[in-house]
């Protein structure tokens, strides 16, 4: 081998590692580039992909939509509107042509023919004029005014089209002729507008009858929609909101949200991310290029560059996307005043098991259970007051020595005195402050409710042995129950029984006799009380799930107690004194001479003057029962229990030593938070406030041992920490070493994975909103009123027995004995619609008292005929106005009510409307009450000779018209009155009286009923009496 | 955008073709298939080939007594029978121990991709002296049907449906009939007066054109079956529905007899 054998200039290669690179080189290039165009910019697959699956998609649907079209087309209305349509065109064709004509060959040509000449000399006049306004020399104006008269004067030859010969014409000539041409050009051309008018109204007639009837996009939408994709670009699309630096750029791959035709997962071959936003009325409200997407949604809104960047799903962003199940959380950082969000039924239901289930017991949270806030901010505020009334007075005293004094100087006294005088008059303004500061006072202690039943009236209301088996585990002895089941060992139930026991008051009931279970059985089935209450246990529960299941209300209360409950659920055992914060017993009464009497007529605390707590403070309402029937609803729950049930004794129950040991624990588990407990009303929350948890930064959310585990399973999120808390409260101490005081107490709800969701949803909801104030729900207008009214309309189960917003049900609707067609009459009625249909004040007198009478009281003021019956709530001032208001504002009536002015009715029409009214082929009195009680016994219907108090004249026509538009399902008929002529006319056989008559009749007995007198109701009776 | 135009400058020297793969979405091939004609004409049972379910509704067991009704409240309605006192029709025995007023239908077994054509004739549901005659009435989806009244008193007629449209209207004495109809199957849906509130009528509204109600004999007729299995349920206000399954051929008529306990 030579030398230069092994020359590796000579004999090695290159190419072997310049092909390897070269060959790298085209590959990285190769990936860059893609990475360059598509890798860090997914979303433009999405958008290719979008086009062809949306333009495939509109094909199918435009030929689908062609198919309707033309049968719409092919049906008769159809082709009558456009046979008369093109009829009444031809009609009117030749005398539009013949304008046309005029128009286009006579008028048109001329004015183009003369308008040259005639523009140019007045360009020349205008030029000529300026030149005089900007001369500076008199002589040289007047020359210049001369010579605009010169041109005035002068004739010009003007060819004109239709004129053999041309015209000479001066300027006045040309401008007179012109305008001649143009109006009558002008009138011409509204003579045809008005030719063609009835053609044209046709027209528009057939094409509204077309689109009426095609609920989806018209093949023109589609055919519009189609070409602007022909024309699509692939580019970034993004919605910039630039007082509040909101970069949303969502619609870079869901570009389906916003689409005129909507697109369906389905639509879009299985491709979720392309369909439209499902609920198009929400984005009306919401306007995205107002809104955005991510301050609902959640996300990285200016993130581009992978699903999860932008779904804002790592953990260095803190406002991911709300997940499926919890998408409501979004509404709530805005809605957060609401305690029933329009179109977030989630949301609602998470905010309802917060209060109804007691979270708002143990958590404190803004705008629920503000009455025991609002109690003591009202007791702050008098007290500031009375200290500032104090201090003025002793200044005005001050004033007044001083003016007294010899030394002061006239003038001096008089300003003293003068101050002195204000002074006075000022003290004397808070006394009213003061005054209306009482009666707020009075009206919150009425207001303020506890979840739970009151604790004091333990030792009267329940089974001694009852009370360890329950607190063991409430759950497993009701299924459903509001009471949580805390994590006792037996030691402690001892205890806790025993305070309970030994704390409640002692009470001395009367002993009641036994009633009939039968009728009692009826009562509670009819009366009202399955609104709230469920009855028989597994699949045979019935009734609703607002308060207690009463299945086996016979194992565990006391018959006298329960005699007394029944009939009125707020009376107490003892009154409460909120300023001696004790329970007052008849000594209290007799100290004073004063009879052991305490109601909401005599609420006043014998030793001080204060407003004392008279009532139980639950929500369950009076129903006006009389006692004997209140007997027999206790005795039929009485029966309610299971057999052979036994109850261990419990005589430790009485051992005093336990009571202290008791009411440690009482106090440590917060038990008052929902009960009211003696000793303990004044006790605070014990758990963290959760106004702002969803937005607590996730290291303060105490994961415990369990940090690593959950970011292992990808639930090291707030929605995961509250899912994992709420299924399991002492998740966190899992494998925690604690004396058992120190462990969570946070009680097991027992919640089904729905209830977790829509809790979970209210509280990763609940935050300190990112988006700026202007955002928040916060109407200053009757929205406001909206607001106010949900919170007393969800305390109290307002729905429960009413309809009080579209689409929602009631308890009655689910129950099976209300399916049949005579018990479906026995329904509760609908209030949408209740602010246009009733007259406020006569509202406001119904809450308060709906017998509507003091001394008939075992009845509905209303509905006599109805079993179910309005209850008396005890409702304080402000709840009834805020109801009054919330009705009213729902149905968007002006504020304040001012009663319509009718036109007054004739001698001659009052007889006529009787007549109607009474007549055998009207059916009003058939169904309607008229108050005489032969009559009413067969009545289904409300009295409507109180009309005039009740209802509002517009409503009351409105219904009679069309009572199905309103109240889909009601017993009242439509089809009373037929349209003749312009005006309402009865549609059955009138009296001989109405021939002739040629006014609207529904207005008549509108104007009958709402001017209707006493003496009238008795002509009314005897005329109906006659038949 | 710099970095992209050096990449195409370099690519194009370079002259590869390995970039043609990049496109984000394969081209899906397949249109959609257009929208399918529409259903194309509609049958009517074929009488004459046809299967036929024939049958009778027995009534078993003591004959329950039916409450007088109460007319008292509408004069009109009680001198419409003379004085006579008028019993609740809910349960009708008749003289051979069959049921009136049960409703039969064919419930499932017809072909699923036929539409029937809508029966010929009207159906009147007359109110006559404050009763609603025939209490119980089969109509088709669709199918029109006549409410008119005989009576000198002002009615209201009001079904209450659960899945098809609810309404309630009212109809004076010598008012024209008004001429109705259900959109979707329900057995059965009820129809009540609020005014006579003893009135009751019930409406069976089957997707087909095979039911019948029994008379004064208990006994019905289904006719124009095609061949097959079919599921044929009764109905009874009181004594609720009862099935039997049976398989007819062509020209072939079966018997299936049914029999509510009272």
């Amino acid at each position: 081998m030579s030398d230069q054998e092994k020359d590796p200039v000579v004999h090695s290669s290159l190419s072997k590692p310049l092909m390897i690179s070269s060959a790298l080189l085209v590959l990285t290039l190769a990936w860059g580039l893609w990475d360059e165009m598509y890798g860090i910019r997914p979303w433009k697959g999405y958008q290719a992909r979008f086009v062809k699956a949306y333009s495939r998609y509109l094909k199918t649907a435009a030929g689908g939509e062609a198919e309707v079209e033309k049968q719409i087309r092919a049906s008769s209305e159809y082709r009558r509107l456009d046979g008369e349509m093109n009829v009444a065109e031809k009609a009117a064709t030749p005398a539009a042509s013949a304008i046309d004509k005029k128009i286009n060959q006579e008028l048109v040509p001329n004015i183009l023919a003369l308008n040259d000449p005639f523009q140019e000399v007045r360009s020349h006049i205008g030029s000529l004029t300026y030149q005089i306004e900007v001369s500076h020399s008199e002589s040289s104006k007047e020359s210049l005014r001369k010579e605009i008269l010169g041109l005035r004067a002068e004739k010009h030859d003007v060819a004109l089209p239709g004129e053999p010969q041309k015209r000479s014409m001066d300027f006045k000539a040309m401008s007179d002729q012109l305008q001649a041409w143009k109006d009558e050009k002008a009138k011409l051309l509204q003579q045809r507008v008005d030719l063609m008018k009835q053609a044209t109204e046709l027209r528009t007639q057939r094409d509204k009858y077309l689109s009426d009837r095609i609920a989806e996009a018209s093949t023109s939408t589609i055919g519009a929609v189609q070409n602007s994709l022909d024309k699509f670009d692939i580019r970034i699309r993004q919605i910039h909101v630039k007082d509040v630096d909101l970069v949303d750029r969502c619609e870079s791959c869901h570009l389906g949200t916003r689409e005129p035709v909507a697109i369906t997962k389905a639509a879009m071959g299985g491709e979720q991310v392309f369909s439209s936003h499902p609920n198009k009325e929400l984005l009306k409200l919401h306007d995205p290029e107002k809104f955005g997407c991510t301050p609902c949604h959640g996300g990285n809104g200016a993130a581009l560059s992978s699903v999860e960047k932008s779904h804002g799903y790592n953990k260095f962003w803190l406002w991911p996307l709300h997940h499926k199940e919890n998408i409501e959380a979004g509404c709530q950082q805005c809605h957060a005043k609401e305690a029933v969000t329009e179109m977030a039924d989630t949301l609602n239901a998470g905010r309802e098991i917060f209060r109804l289930r007691g979270c708002m017991g143990c958590h404190r949270y803004e705008a629920f259970d503000r009455e025991a806030d609002e109690i003591s901010s009202v007791n702050q505020q008098i007290r500031t007051l009375t200290q500032q009334k104090a201090e003025w007075k002793r200044e005005a005293g001050f004033d007044e020595q001083k003016a007294n004094s010899p030394k002061t100087s006239d003038d001096e006294a008089k300003r003293l005195l003068a101050h002195s005088n204000d002074l006075k008059v000022r003290a004397s303004g808070i006394d009213a402050k003061i005054e209306q500061l009482d009666m707020r006072s009075r009206s919150l202690i009425r207001e303020v409710k506890k979840i739970g039943p009151s604790l004091k009236e333990a030792r009267v209301k329940l089974k001694k042995e009852w009370i360890p088996v329950w607190l063991k585990d409430p759950h497993q002895w009701r299924p459903g129950t509001k009471m949580p089941t805390f994590r006792l060992d037996d030691g402690e139930i001892r205890a806790i029984s025993a305070f309970v026991w030994q704390s409640g008051v002692k009470a001395d009931l009367p002993v009641q006799k036994q009633g009939d279970a039968a009728r009692g059985q009826e009562a509670f089935e009819t009366r009202g009380c399955m609104a709230c209450h469920s009855m028989g246990e597994g699949t045979g529960k019935q009734g609703g799930t607002f308060s207690a299941n009463l299945s086996r209300e016979g194992e565990k209360a006391n018959y006298d107690y329960l005699v007394r409950w029944v009939h009125n659920p707020r009376q107490r055992s003892a009154p409460y004194c909120t300023f001696e914060k004790k329970d007052l017993t008849a000594a209290d009464y007799q100290a004073k001479g004063l009879p052991y009497v305490f109601d909401l007529e005599h609420s006043k605390c014998p030793n001080d003057g204060h407003e004392l707590q008279v009532q139980q403070m639950t929500p369950m309402p009076s129903l006006r029962l009389t006692e004997d029937e209140a007997r027999d609803i206790a005795t039929y729950l009485m029966t309610r229990k299971h057999d052979n049930q036994t109850y261990a004794a419990a005589d430790y129950m009485d051992d005093a030593n336990l009571k202290n040991q008791g009411l440690a624990l009482v106090r440590n588990y917060g038990c008052a938070g929902c009960h009211e407990i003696s000793g303990l009303e004044e006790e605070q929350r014990i758990g963290t406030e959760l106004t702002k948890e969803g937005s607590k930064p996730i290291e303060r959310l105490d994961f415990a041992l369990l940090g690593h585990k959950a970011e292992a399973e990808e639930w090291y999120t707030h929605k995961g920490f509250f899912e994992h808390k709420l299924e399991n409260p002492a998740v966190y101490d899992t494998g925690k070493e604690k004396a058992k005081q120190d462990r969570l107490k946070m009680p097991n709800f027992n919640l089904s994975k729905p209830e977790i969701d829509a809790v979970t949803t209210f509280l990763t909801g609940s935050v300190d909103a990112s988006v700026p104030a202007r955002y928040f729900y916060n109407p200053t207008d009757a929205r406001q009123d909206i607001i106010d009214g949900w919170w007393v309309i969800r305390k109290y189960n307002c729905m429960g027995c009413h309809k009080v917003h579209v689409g929602q049900s009631t308890t009655f609707d689910g129950m099976t004995k209300y399916q049949d067609p005579d018990w479906k009459d026995q329904r509760p009625p609908t209030l949408i619609g209740e602010g246009s249909r009733v007259n406020p004040e006569w509202l406001m007198r119904f809450l308060n008292n709906p017998a509507l009478s003091e001394t008939d009281t075992n009845r509905d003021g209303v509905r006599q005929y109805l079993k179910a019956r309005m209850p008396t709530f005890s409702f304080s001032d402000g709840e009834i106005r805020k109801l009054v208001r919330f009705f009213e504002a729902l149905s968007s009536q002006a504020q304040p009510f001012i009663p319509e002015k009718l036109e007054p009715l004739s001698e001659t029409e009052r007889t006529m409307a009787r007549n109607l009214f009474t007549s055998e082929g009207a059916p009003c009195l058939k169904c309607h009450m008229t108050g005489d009680a032969k009559h009413d016994s067969k009545a289904t219907a409300p009295n409507f000779t109180v009309a005039r108090e009740r209802l509002k004249p517009g409503w009351t026509k409105r219904w009679m018209l069309d009572p199905a538009l309103m109240s889909p399902g009601t017993a009242m008929p439509s089809g009373l009155f037929r349209m003749e002529n312009g005006h309402n006319v009865f549609t059955g056989p009138t009296p001989p009286s109405f021939n002739g008559y040629n006014k609207d009749h529904a207005d008549l007995l509108v104007r009958y009923m709402f001017q209707f007198t006493p003496e009238e109701l008795g002509r009314l009776r005897s005329s109906a009496g006659a038949k | 955008m710099k970095k992209t135009w050096i990449g195409l400058a370099l690519a194009g020297t370079l002259a590869l073709a390995g970039c043609g793969g990049d496109k984000p979405a394969d081209v899906a091939k397949t249109e959609a298939p257009a929208a399918a004609a529409g259903g194309g004409g509609t049958a009517t049972p074929d009488e004459a080939n046809g299967g036929t379910v024939t049958g009778k509704v027995a009534f078993a067991g003591e004959k329950p007594k039916m409450a007088t009704l109460d007319m008292s409240a509408n004069p009109v309605c009680e001198r419409a029978h003379a004085g006579a006192p008028v019993k609740s029709e809910e349960v009708v025995v008749n003289a051979n121990g069959t049921l009136k007023n049960a409703f039969v239908w064919v419930k499932s077994g017809l072909p699923a991709d036929k539409t029937w054509a809508v029966p010929a004739g009207t159906t009147t549901l007359d109110q006559h002296g404050c009763m609603y005659q025939p209490r119980v009435i089969g109509l088709m989806t669709g199918q029109n049907f006549e409410i008119k009244t005989s009576d000198a008193t002002n009615h209201n007629i009001h079904p209450q449906p659960q899945v098809n449209a609810d309404w309630n209207e009212s109809q004076s004495p010598g008012q024209a009939p008004l001429t109705k109809s259900f959109g979707r199957q329900e057995v059965m849906i009820p129809v009540k007066c609020n005014v006579h509130p003893w009135m009751r009528a019930y409406i069976g509204v089957v997707s087909n054109p095979f039911f019948a109600v029994t008379g004064d004999d208990g006994s019905f007729t289904i006719k124009g079956l095609p061949p097959g299995t079919y599921v044929i349920q009764t109905w009874h206000e009181k004594y609720g529905p009862m099935e039997q399954t049976v398989t007819v051929g062509a020209k072939e008529s079966k018997t299936v007899d049914f029999s509510y306990k009272g």
